[in-house]
């Protein structure tokens, strides 16, 4: 995890199972308002419903705070994973970091 | 405690349903299904929907201070099929159900695989029936 001058970063990486979900739950904290938050599980090779579900808590908790997130993927998995729990359209994934950025920092501007 | 075997186009595994379990059992279908040269999106796609159902039992099946076993049973049927089959002993409670407004694990599994049916008598047997094609998929590299 990082902070950087304009947003947060927050990475994980590996097999995100049902075992590491109290990790994941730390890791996926925000404490109040701050800069925007990226998301990179551009190296995670494996991601069930315990990281999705709290991904949608970390969502939901980023909105509350009014952060930008967005998440940065390596693997096609993660994007069919969302797709088979009906939830393609729940976050904002990309798989190049620089597009990621671009778009947490136009959040700075409008 | 375990026992393996796995002879053939069939793999039986049974494990103690720690949550550290479902791990080397996604790792040994993923094996299994190589080299049986399904291809590789099937095989991630059966490995996500796998992994649905063993966590469920690694997490909800047991009292952690009294862990059973999870059986994990998977063997092909025909050219173009693949039948896992996934057990505990415990009690049943779903992680959707544990964990209210999430639904998110029955659906994937439902989403990838042909038919899924969940039997609650005794304990949890999810039987879960995939298209799996044995085509290489042109990639040999193990997927999980």
């Amino acid at each position: 995890m990082s902070e950087q001058s304009s947003y947060r970063v927050i990475s994980l990486r590996g097999e995100l199972d049902i075992s590491r979900k109290a990790e994941i739950g730390a890791a996926l904290q925000i404490a109040g308002p701050g800069p925007a938050v990226l998301v990179d599980l551009s190296d995670v090779q494996y991601a069930d419903s315990t990281i999705i579900a709290e991904m949608l808590r970390f969502r939901e908790d980023a909105r509350r705070c009014g952060r930008r997130l967005a998440v940065l993927i390596g693997d096609p998995r993660f994007r069919r994973v969302l797709q088979y729990a009906g939830l393609e359209s729940a976050f904002a994934l990309f798989e190049d970091r620089g597009a990621a950025l671009t778009y947490l920092s136009a959040a700075e501007t409008t | 405690m375990s026992d393996v075997a796995g002879v053939g186009s069939e793999l039986r595994l049974t494990r103690v349903a720690h949550v550290d379990a479902a791990k080397p059992l996604r790792h040994a279908l993923a094996a299994f299904m190589e080299a049986l040269e399904i291809g590789r999106e099937l095989r991630e796609d059966i490995i996500i929907a796998v992994g649905e159902a063993l966590a469920n039992a690694v997490e909800h099946a047991y009292d952690p201070e009294h862990p059973g076993s999870v059986e994990l049973y998977a063997r092909t049927s025909g050219h173009d099929t693949l039948l896992v089959d996934v057990y505990d002993r415990g009690r049943f409670v779903r992680r959707d159900e544990a964990t209210p407004g999430r639904g998110l694990g029955l659906r994937i599994v439902r989403a990838i695989a042909r038919t899924v049916s969940i039997d609650v008598n005794g304990g949890t047997h999810v039987r879960m029936e995939f298209s799996a094609d044995r085509d290489g998929g042109g990639d040999q590299s193990l997927a999980m």
